[in-house]
């Protein structure tokens, strides 16, 4: 574990920071005092950092319940005069959609950021909505940095900007900057920060219809203040004076620089790069004026060659204007180096690349898959034992996601965070069948509470599996409400009895008679049954108390007769199968006993500690 | 000089803790590190991949073919990262396979292959493309040098050994020795000397066939 005061965020000296180490090291230097945030890819480090360095920073920080909660908290913080910063990834802003929708009427006091990380190419999420149109859609400035250097700089930028907007900033890094490491020139943190008072002013807060009527307009002049702002700032800086235009934002402006640069065709170039959203519109005037052509070079949506369209038409400046919509880049997923240099060599006419593509042969792959000892797989196996095939199984977000396909196949249907419950009500209602849904601690109290409750008011015939691993496993081990186990802390099943839940049990996965029982009962049951199997995430009990010695296990080759069961049933990745020989990895099995209780020939046994 | 190296192995190998390690070194030799890192779940297992470019500008993602450095911390791994290998990159190929968990799925529900793929096979896909292959067995040298968590310090060592990148063996032992926490124990320092010892042995030529 590094040492607080070594943490790289809060070093002085250059260093090569990732782009979520970046933010926060940014909203350190713009004295942030209150931060909230819920863990989702790519974005996690950023609370993670935070939570870390927060007492030693003085900062108030939270992990919250959910995203709502925390843009909430952030933006409460900041009426009191304080700083604040919320992180979370692309879906999680569409859960705090409805604060976030008003924030910018009713407007913020102390600077407020909200980092909404995007994931083109669905590295680890569902869909690739491009976050940038929370400018167009709800107003808010959108900062899109290149690199981490832009990250940090664009961070502390928004604070001040913001007070004087009284607008929230939507900082918008993609997977690609916050995972990606660059170099920053940190400044020294500030002495003093803001004054904290909460002032009453309930015109001021409080959106009444006529409040609101009042607040819009003049939202119009600070988004109009905003722009003037931005033209100001150095978010579109512009390198070359040739006559082929470029226009790039985000990462794929570090790539075109640097195909440019390869290619050797700087003289024939301008590159523009977009930082900032609204986009001053002089700024692409001024450039439409000085180039004979604009390519633009930007993932997801054409958002800035629409800009530029609309600009060149009322400017009378008919120029072609390249991108996605004249078919130059594809409208899914990232962009590449290869696919930025493939496109500028067609548009300057350079022939095609030099470089051969290699043939690679098809490889295994290897997709997420639940640890070995993971107490999902337990519990996904009891349950399919006593429900069967037929049954529907509705999964929710997390490392449970992970039933889904062959061998454990407990996941037909999946959505979003919280909609386990919903959905399982609703396939229950209109098919008269019982229906099983999973979801986990940490995602039911985020948004599973709402719909269980529903599901209780309308009695629905479902069987609730509460997968409770004590923690927020898939996005690297963040608390959820349930990770103190002491006698006061939060509990699952005094909440969901509380709500008038009648039948409910919690049970360890591993006591396999408990279960199977417990799952019986449920499956022969009316109404809502709940079942909260409860077992810690192997790996966070781990980190927590290293078990030193529990051992691994091993197959018996004599009495081992490849019936293939504990392959096809449970998919534990540290059972391999080499030679027709079936044998367990040492290194990775970690000593549940579950294979040992499937198997039917006794084959599998603990080993004898050597 | 610029330098673009790729990493490429599986969850748990010690891909990111490399990663670091290379990127602490040469910047604090005053050069300018740009990385990328794809991974996806935290779930061990899953192929992970990492870049490490140096001096060469602001893009964290390697072109097809433009890796100086191709370090595989497993076979299947570093023939899926061949992309962006050339006629002049040198890779470097640990010859322990971590088995991919679908292979005995595909074995009982006999689909696919359901076998890992052949090891001759695979270093002759590299050999198409580059003739610098180096393939050693550091999985077995880091369990021998005390613990096979060591091994991104023997691939390391190797790297260095060889002597084909800007910095001695000598001048990173000592920046490892003052920054390199967590990682001190004898074990590493063991593995790291093994892989220095290697590399030195390594003769490209050699190993052209
Ligand atoms: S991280 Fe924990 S909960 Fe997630 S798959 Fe691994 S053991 Fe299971
Ligand atoms: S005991 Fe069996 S099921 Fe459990 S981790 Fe080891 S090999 Fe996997």
């Amino acid at each position: 574990m590094i040492e607080n005061h070594r943490h790289p965020v809060l070093r002085e000296d250059t260093a090569c920071l990732t782009g979520n180490l970046a933010i926060v090291r940014g909203a350190l230097e713009a004295g942030v005092q209150f931060v909230s945030g819920y863990p989702g890819t790519p974005a996690s480090e950023v609370g993670d950092t935070f939570s870390a360095i927060a007492d030693t920073a003085g900062i108030h920080f939270e992990y919250s319940i959910n995203e709502k909660i925390s843009v909430e908290t952030a933006f409460a913080a900041s009426l009191t005069g304080a700083r604040s910063l919320c992180s979370m990834k692309h879906l999680g802003l569409n859960f705090a959609g409805d604060p976030a929708a008003t924030i910018p009427y009713v407007g913020v006091k102390g600077g407020m950021v909200i980092v909404s990380a995007g994931d083109p190419s669905m590295i680890t999420s569902p869909n690739e909505q491009d976050q940038r149109h929370f400018n167009g859609f709800l107003h808010y400035p959108v900062f899109d940095p290149a690199t981490p250097s832009d990250t940090l700089e664009m961070t502390r930028f928004a604070f001040p900007f913001s007070e004087e907007t009284r607008l929230p900033v939507l900082l918008r890094p993609t997977t690609r900057i916050c995972h990606s490491g660059g170099m920053v020139q940190p400044r020294p943190l500030p002495k003093t920060r803001n004054n904290i008072r909460f002032e009453k002013d309930p015109p001021r807060y409080v959106p009444t219809p006529p409040n609101a009527r009042r607040m819009r307009k003049e939202l119009t002049g600070r988004i109009s203040l905003a722009e003037d702002l931005l033209l100001g700032s150095d978010f579109f800086p512009r390198t070359g004076t040739g006559k082929t235009g470029i226009v790039a934002g985000g990462v794929a402006h570090a790539y075109a620089s640097r195909v440019i640069e390869e290619l050797g065709v700087q003289e024939r170039i301008s590159l523009l790069k977009i930082g900032a959203y609204p986009i001053p519109e002089m700024i692409l005037a001024d450039f439409l004026g000085s180039v004979e052509s604009a390519l633009v070079v930007e993932e997801l949506t054409p958002i800035i060659e629409e800009k530029l369209i609309i600009s060149a038409f009322r400017n009378g400046r008919m120029i072609p204007i390249l991108g996605k919509k004249s078919g130059h880049f594809p409208l899914e997923f990232e962009y590449s180096p290869d696919l930025v240099e493939s496109v500028l060599r067609k548009a300057l006419d350079l022939g095609e690349s030099p470089k051969k593509s290699i043939s690679i042969p098809e490889l295994p792959p290897r997709p997420p898959v639940l640890c070995p000892g993971c107490p999902h797989r337990t519990s996904f196996y009891h349950v399919r034992r006593v429900f069967g095939q037929k049954t529907v199984y509705v999964n929710d977000i997390g490392c449970y996601t992970l039933g889904y396909g062959p061998p454990l196949d407990c996941c037909d249907v999946l959505l979003c965070m919280g909609s386990s419950i919903s959905k399982a009500s609703a396939i229950s209602r209109t098919t008269g069948e019982r229906v099983v849904a999973f979801i986990g601690d940490s995602t039911f109290f985020h948004s599973g509470l709402p719909a269980l409750t529903n599901a209780l008011q309308y009695d629905d015939n479902i069987t609730l599996c509460i997968l409770d691993n004590h923690v927020t496993a898939m996005t690297g081990f963040q608390p959820s409400a349930v990770s103190d186990r002491g006698p006061e802390a939060p509990s699952i099943e005094k909440a969901v009895r509380g709500l008038g839940a009648k039948n409910v049990v919690s049970v360890d996965p591993f006591d396999s008679e408990a279960s199977v029982e417990a799952l019986k009962k449920a499956r022969a049951g009316t109404g809502v049954n709940v079942i909260i199997f409860n077992s810690p995430c192997v790996i966070y009990e781990e980190k927590l108390r290293p078990r030193k010695g529990r051992g691994s296990y091993d197959i018996d080759q004599e009495l081992c007769d490849g019936c293939t069961l504990c392959v096809r049933v449970l998919g534990c990745p540290a059972i391999t199968i080499e030679e027709d020989k079936y044998l367990i990895d040492p290194d990775l099995c970690d000593g549940c006993d579950l294979c040992a209780q499937v198997c039917n020939r006794n084959a599998i046994h603990r080993k004898a500690k050597a | 000089m610029s330098l673009k190296i790729m990493i490429s192995g599986t969850g748990g190998q010690g891909i990111l803790f490399t990663t670091r390690l290379l990127t602490g070194f040469f910047v604090g030799r005053g050069r300018k590190v740009v990385t990328s890192q794809i991974h996806g779940m935290s779930q061990r297992g899953g192929s992970v991949q990492s870049s490490v470019l140096v001096d060469a500008g602001d893009s964290p993602v390697i072109g097809r073919g433009d890796a100086d450095i191709l370090l595989g911390f497993e076979p299947v791994e570093t023939v899926r990262a061949l992309d962006c290998a050339s006629a002049r990159t040198a890779v470097f190929m640990n010859t322990t396979p971590v088995i991919p968990f679908v292979l005995s799925q595909q074995y009982v529900q006999k689909q696919g292959p359901g076998t890992y793929p052949d090891l001759a096979a695979l270093g002759d896909t590299i050999r198409e493309v580059t003739p610098s292959l180096f393939q050693f067995d550091a999985t077995t040298m880091a369990r021998d040098a005390g613990s096979s968590k060591s091994l991104n310090l023997v691939m390391t060592g190797c790297l260095f050994g060889t002597g084909i990148i800007p910095g001695s063996a000598g001048d990173f032992e000592t920046w490892f020795r003052e920054n390199g926490n967590p990682g001190q124990g004898e074990p590493n320092l063991r593995a790291w000397a093994g892989g220095v010892a290697l590399g030195k042995r390594l003769n490209p030529v050699e190993q052209e066939r």
